[in-house]
């Protein structure tokens, strides 16, 4: 049996304002309120309403035999109140259905686990707390922004009660000779490992509508096909997980409407469900389904999802996005000893890492994907911009 | 008296010190009654006839053409900014015209100028080293051809008695005017080439330069430091060389009170963030008084072709959010930056003057500036350091930051200094010496 497990990203940042030095210590506000209403009322329209609509109805016509899973930040949830309160309803109208699962991770989609254990513990709680107030749900499978994992976060998630299991890139180095269709455990044994099987997922969130690919275009037929063929390579019988993780603005965002990414969706689970050795899972239930022991697999060095080189170079590579984090982290340390609430909020607000993949400045294809993702004219300013907004709340702490 | 007069840059086409320089030079001129048919790279082919001092700020304008003339006369503008777009000007420097409008200059400067038997050796040298080098394909090298062409017709319809002009840019335009005009030319040196390229620089400008320098009657240097240099680099005759200090004149709407926006020092570089002003040593500087007082904070105000480059060593740095960039600043806000900051840094490479620690000092802000300047042989009250001599400037910084009332006092002396420093007085010497050159010319002619 191949289960096919889909996991939906969805966040929004806080978007910084063009914030100059003469911005501060002005009151101007350092977010850019009107961007961001803007782009969270575009993508709910153009992706979140659609997709959600249409995920619902494929869980009630498939009557518990589609299931999906999502992450949802606590800055998207925020801005979905600010700003589209339906769409958030629509997000809880999927997870009544009991075919959704809620991933936990940070708060603030921020790469405080790199940074400040005890902030990264304080804003796992926290999206915890935000999904048990929103959705009446303790999330048991956490996932680290951007898939960022390394042996030393499952020490960190073992220790909060709930997780038993964590998603990340099923990158090559580390796999090697192993397939990221099985479920592991980590390093030590003590946590489940679910590894996003690249080449499948990427054909859909990034090259589902380029022309310019061999495949072009992805049918459902074709991409069931592939799908099926996995599942030859397994003589012992043992349970597959095939892992599609992918942002959820990959719907109707990243893939628009006209490429046909809707009808891909709207035909997928009926032709996947044609074969009986095929079907969906959710993430916590990998456990209890891999029927086999689980091998253990250890990350020593960090890996994400993002870019080609599945590292931490997108946000933590230049001395731009460096200086910048530290700069944050410090001030963040400075603002918890006085206590500030407000000041603490902004703060965490800036640790989204959105802000530093904006400053990330490599060339090439991944370049260009950032571009489309920034707000910013260029690297430069954004990192122009964010160091102003730095000093804006240090001159507040000081004060 | 008339001048005519040709400048690159003039408000609110302006883009560093020589617009500001030829503002006030051009308004304390008219003062004493001297009358400029000024011209400046615009679109259109027009003059600006100055008679008196508020012309500064309304800029007449005149076409050459008599149908584009009374056409213009017949428009109504609904703003200034309207009626300068109509002329061809704009605060960017982009617009000055269009490269597409230039038909190619095929070195068309008629050889009879300098061909004909009458004219010395010397004279056929200068003209062919002028010609020889205003050469090339870049946009600049076009639009200088472009405005000298237009001088030769300039030349002929207007009536001057002396032609003034500023920068090599428009030293072919006054030396063409010269040749045909028969009429004195002073040329004036606000900044060469060695300053500009803080090395040995582009040699067609160095030539041109040289021409026309040595094919003016009087050469202005704003300091002594420059007025070595051209003696010195382009061994220019002496005795046509004078000095004309610039000076800054407080705009009337001005407002001087401090309002900070940082707790903490703010020290503060304003200007074109290029080899030339030495942003490098500011970052060297902001580094060493950051370890010593790391509550201080570096702004770097101003844009330029080093300005990618300064933000990513100071983020290898690791400054934290203590060297800030502003990015370009329009002149309102320059005034906030002022008013913001303690202690002023020019720590330029090559400074032939530098207007912008005058306007400094007028806010009353402690001036550090670099010994290889212009202004530094102007100003008393402020610190004047070799601009290499990066351990000095992180004393004297230091010692500023931790006794501010000294700092102060110095800052409130250096108000007063720069107060009496005014255009006035500069333009009553360039008076004198429009005087003297015409005397010499007509004696001569006799």
């Amino acid at each position: 049996m191949l289960n096919i497990i889909f996991y939906f990203q969805v966040h929004q940042p806080f978007r910084l304002r063009h914030y100059n030095v003469l911005d501060i210590g002005q009151g101007t506000p350092i977010f850019d309120d009107k961007l961001n209403c803007e782009i969270m009322k575009k993508v709910s329209q153009k992706c979140y309403l659609p997709t959600n609509a249409l995920l619902l109805k494929l869980i009630k016509e498939h009557e518990g035999r589609f299931k999906v899973a999502f992450s949802i930040t606590g800055t998207a949830i925020e801005q979905f109140k600010l700003y589209s309160p339906e769409t958030l309803d629509s997000f809880k109208a999927l997870v009544d259905t009991g075919c959704v699962e809620i991933l936990g991770e940070t708060y603030y989609h921020s790469l405080s686990f790199m940074y400040d254990s005890n902030e990264f513990l304080d804003q796992v709680h926290m999206h915890r707390d935000l999904m048990k107030q929103e959705f009446s749900y303790s999330p048991e499978t956490f996932r680290n922004t951007e898939l960022i994992y390394q042996d030393r976060l499952s020490d960190l998630i073992y220790e909060i009660e709930g997780f038993k299991s964590i998603l990340t890139e099923g990158v090559d180095r580390i796999l090697q000779w192993r397939s990221p269709l099985y479920a592991y455990k980590n390093y030590n044994k003590r946590i489940n490992l679910l590894l996003k099987y690249y080449q499948l997922a990427d054909d859909i969130a990034f090259r589902f509508s380029n022309r310019d690919w061999p495949e072009y275009p992805l049918t459902v037929n074709k991409f069931v096909n592939w799908i099926d063929k996995l599942t030859l390579n397994e003589s012992k019988g043992r349970n597959q997980f095939l892992n599609l993780f992918m942002d959820y603005e990959t719907f109707g965002e990243h893939q628009w409407a006209e490429s046909g990414i809707f009808d891909f969706m709207r035909h997928f689970p009926a032709e996947v469900l044609k074969h009986e050795h095929l079907g969906f899972a959710h993430p916590k239930e990998a456990s209890s389904l891999s029927n086999y022991q689980q091998e253990s697999m250890s990350f020593p060095e960090a890996v994400s999802w993002a870019d080609e080189e599945r590292d931490l170079s997108a946000w933590l590579e230049n001395d731009m996005q460096h200086n910048a984090i530290e700069t944050l982290y410090e001030l963040l340390e400075k603002i918890k000893t006085r206590g500030d609430e407000k000041l603490l909020t902004i703060a965490r607000l800036l640790s989204t890492s959105d802000h530093f993949y904006y400053m990330c400045s490599k060339y090439f294809q991944d370049g260009d994907v950032h571009k489309y993702f920034s707000p910013y004219d260029s690297p430069d300013q954004a990192y122009i911009y964010y160091i102003n907004a730095l000093a804006e709340l240090e001159e507040k702490l000081l004060r | 008296m008339k001048i005519l007069m040709f400048t690159w840059e003039f408000p609110p086409l302006i883009s560093g010190g020589l617009g500001m320089a030829c503002y006030g030079m051009v308004k304390a001129l008219l003062n004493l009654g001297i009358k400029i048919d000024l011209v400046l790279p615009t679109r259109e082919m027009v003059y600006f006839p100055l008679r008196q001092v508020s012309d500064v700020d309304t800029l007449p304008v005149i076409f050459f053409d008599k149908a584009k003339q009374s056409k213009y006369e017949k428009l109504l503008f609904s703003n200034e900014a309207q009626r300068m777009e109509h002329i061809g000007i704009s605060e960017s420097p982009e617009s000055y015209f269009q490269l597409a409008d230039i038909k190619r200059y095929s070195i068309s400067l008629k050889k009879e100028y300098w061909l004909s038997e009458r004219v010395s050796e010397e004279e056929r040298d200068v003209w062919r080293e002028m010609t020889n080098h205003l050469v090339g394909d870049e946009d600049l090298i076009h639009k200088v051809q472009e405005f000298t062409l237009r001088a030769e017709k300039i030349a002929k319809l207007l009536e001057y008695d002396l032609i003034h002009a500023h920068d090599w840019l428009t030293y072919p335009a006054g030396m063409l005017v010269r040749k045909i005009s028969n009429k004195p030319l002073v040329v004036h040196i606000h900044a060469t080439e060695f300053d500009r390229a803080g090395g040995p620089g582009d040699e067609r400008v160095h030539k041109i330069e040289h021409a026309g320098m040595t094919y003016a009657d009087k050469v202005i240097a704003v300091s002594k430091y420059t007025a070595q240099m051209i003696m010195s680099r382009y061994r220019i005759d002496t005795a046509k060389i004078r000095i004309v200090h610039n000076a800054f004149t407080v705009p009337e709407d001005a407002v001087f009170t401090k309002e900070r926006i940082f707790q903490g020092p703010v020290i503060l570089f304003l200007g074109r963030i290029t080899l030339q002003k030495g942003p490098d040593y500011f970052l060297e500087m902001a580094q060493k008084v950051l370890e010593t007082h790391p509550d201080a904070r570096f702004i770097m105000a101003g844009t330029g072709d080093m300005s990618r480059k300064l933000l990513r060593s100071s983020a290898s740095l690791k400054l934290k959010n203590r060297f800030l960039f502003t990015g370009f600043l329009n002149r309102k806000q320059v005034e906030r930056i002022l008013r913001a900051s303690d202690i002023y840094v020019l720590p330029s490479v090559s400074e032939p003057f530098g207007i912008s620690p005058l306007e400094a000092m007028a806010y009353g802000i402690t001036s550090v500036i670099s010994k290889q300047s212009g202004v530094s042989e102007v100003v008393n009250h402020a610190f004047k350091i070799d601009f290499w001599d990066t351990d000095l400037w992180v004393q004297t910084i230091n010692h500023l930051i931790e006794n501010p009332e000294k700092s102060q006092k110095m800052g409130i002396d250096g108000m007063h200094e720069v107060n009496r420093i005014q255009w006035d007085e500069a333009a009553e010497k360039i008076r004198q010496l429009y005087s003297a050159t015409l005397a010499e010319y007509i004696r001569k002619q006799k």
